[in-house]
């Protein structure tokens, strides 16, 4: 019998881990769980940034309009415009992606041996014509417009395109930002460049002349299967176990719930207790914390008090050290428990 | 708006005042990242309490 292995490493097309985009199937949606959000600069579903340069034009939710989603996909990222809008010159729109520098370093763009990469997804627009969107290095001053064609209304279609690697420009390789792979809802003229070269202009979001989806109301736009892999030929999507992807996913953002956490506690004066709980991932940098003041009950004796203010914070090794300002009798010991979600954001 | 805060050892970090957000001062971090830009058009934190 003959065991065929990939044994190439690099910029190659790896049997596993070969797509460079986290939750490009739009399966993972830890903030929102399938919710409607305005798409004002917010992160929707896990990892997929939904841009908006003016307020309130579109709306993201995960499996909106409740289509059936292409054969093999169980989930989409769904866009709706909420007004006939017409972006000024500096406007942009749409969805994007920001893969960390580590994942991508191996293409070694911004040199003479940058790879070429190829871009597949899932797309179905109410709207025809131009579409289009970019990818763009960190500081935003390269940018690569690519633009594709939607056929038919309300219908699910397949795009494949190939980009030469860039050779020139800055593209980090760490924990910033490696690409930004960007969907275009709209933009602006000042924010649209040429189709299909690279260019040193800034804020290149979309080829010249693409079709504006804020500009009608109610139009649609949903996407999935999204992948970027090395190479100048698309394979197909990367299908990855769920606690995989969503461990992915939780490098950058996760959650402790509300229900049923307790952590052991301690009251370093008589009003400020002590706890420390666990996150599930290594973060890419040390997270923002965010929960509400009063997100936490102190426990002692059988009586319980509600916390009035937390400056609550976590380190870069999945420690998260909640810190409380509650009524309590200083030397005690007791048990948290959570009222509300914390969330831990090191988003990029 | 901001409010400058330290840990029980005295690290220091900031409060995000609109959603009571902990930001750590690591230049990796975006909302971090953020404030410094704040910082730079002019504003000032709150103060932090001295620890109890």
């Amino acid at each position: 019998m003959t065991l065929a292995v990939n044994i190439a490493q690099g910029a190659s097309n790896n049997v596993t881990f070969r797509n460079r985009i986290i939750n490009g199937g739009m399966v993972i949606d830890q903030r929102n769980a399938g919710a409607s959000v305005t798409a004002n600069n917010v992160y929707s579903l896990d990892r997929w940034l939904a841009i908006s340069d003016t307020s309130n034009k579109w709306t993201v939710q995960q499996n909106a309009g409740s289509v059936t989603p292409p054969t093999g996909f169980t989930n989409y990222l769904g866009c709706t415009s909420l007004s006939a809008y017409t972006p000024i010159s500096t406007d942009y729109f749409g969805p994007n992606q920001r893969i960390e520098g580590y994942n991508v370093a191996d293409l070694n763009w911004g040199s003479s041996s940058a790879s070429p990469i190829t871009l597949s997804f899932w797309v179905r627009s109410s709207l025809t014509g131009s579409f289009g969107g970019s990818i763009q290095n960190s500081s935003q001053n390269r940018s690569y417009a690519f633009p594709y064609t939607i056929s038919s209304a309300n219908t699910w279609e397949y795009k494949t395109i190939t980009i030469a690697g860039d050779t020139s420009g800055t593209w980090l390789t760490t924990n910033g930002i490696g690409f930004v792979v960007h969907f275009s809802l709209g933009a602006g003229s000042s924010r649209v460049g040429t189709a299909s070269t690279w260019t040193g202009t800034s804020n290149v979001f979309a080829p010249t002349g693409s079709v504006n989806v804020v500009g009608t109301n109610g139009a649609t736009f949903y996407i999935t299967g999204v992948q970027l892999e090395a190479g100048t030929t698309a394979s197909p999507f990367e299908y990855r176990q769920y606690g995989a992807e969503l461990y992915l996913c939780q490098r950058y953002y996760t959650s402790l719930p509300s229900q049923g956490s307790f952590f052991g506690a301690h009251a370093f004066s008589t009003n400020r207790v002590i706890s420390s709980a666990f996150y599930p991932a290594t973060m890419r940098a040390t997270p923002t914390v965010t929960s509400a003041s009063n997100a936490y009950t102190y426990f002692i004796n059988g009586a319980a008090y509600t916390s009035s203010a937390s400056g609550t914070t976590a380190n870069l090794y999945g420690n998260l050290i909640i810190d409380i300002t509650v009524t309590a009798t200083s030397g005690s010991n007791g048990v948290i428990s959570l009222n509300s979600t914390i969330s831990l954001s090191a988003e990029l | 708006m901001y409010k400058l805060c330290k840990t029980l050892t005295n690290q220091e970090f900031v409060i995000r005042l609109s959603d009571n957000a902990s930001i750590p001062f690591d230049p990796d971090n975006t909302d971090y990242q953020a404030y410094l830009r704040w910082l730079e058009e002019g504003n000032t934190p709150e103060p932090a309490e001295e620890n109890q």
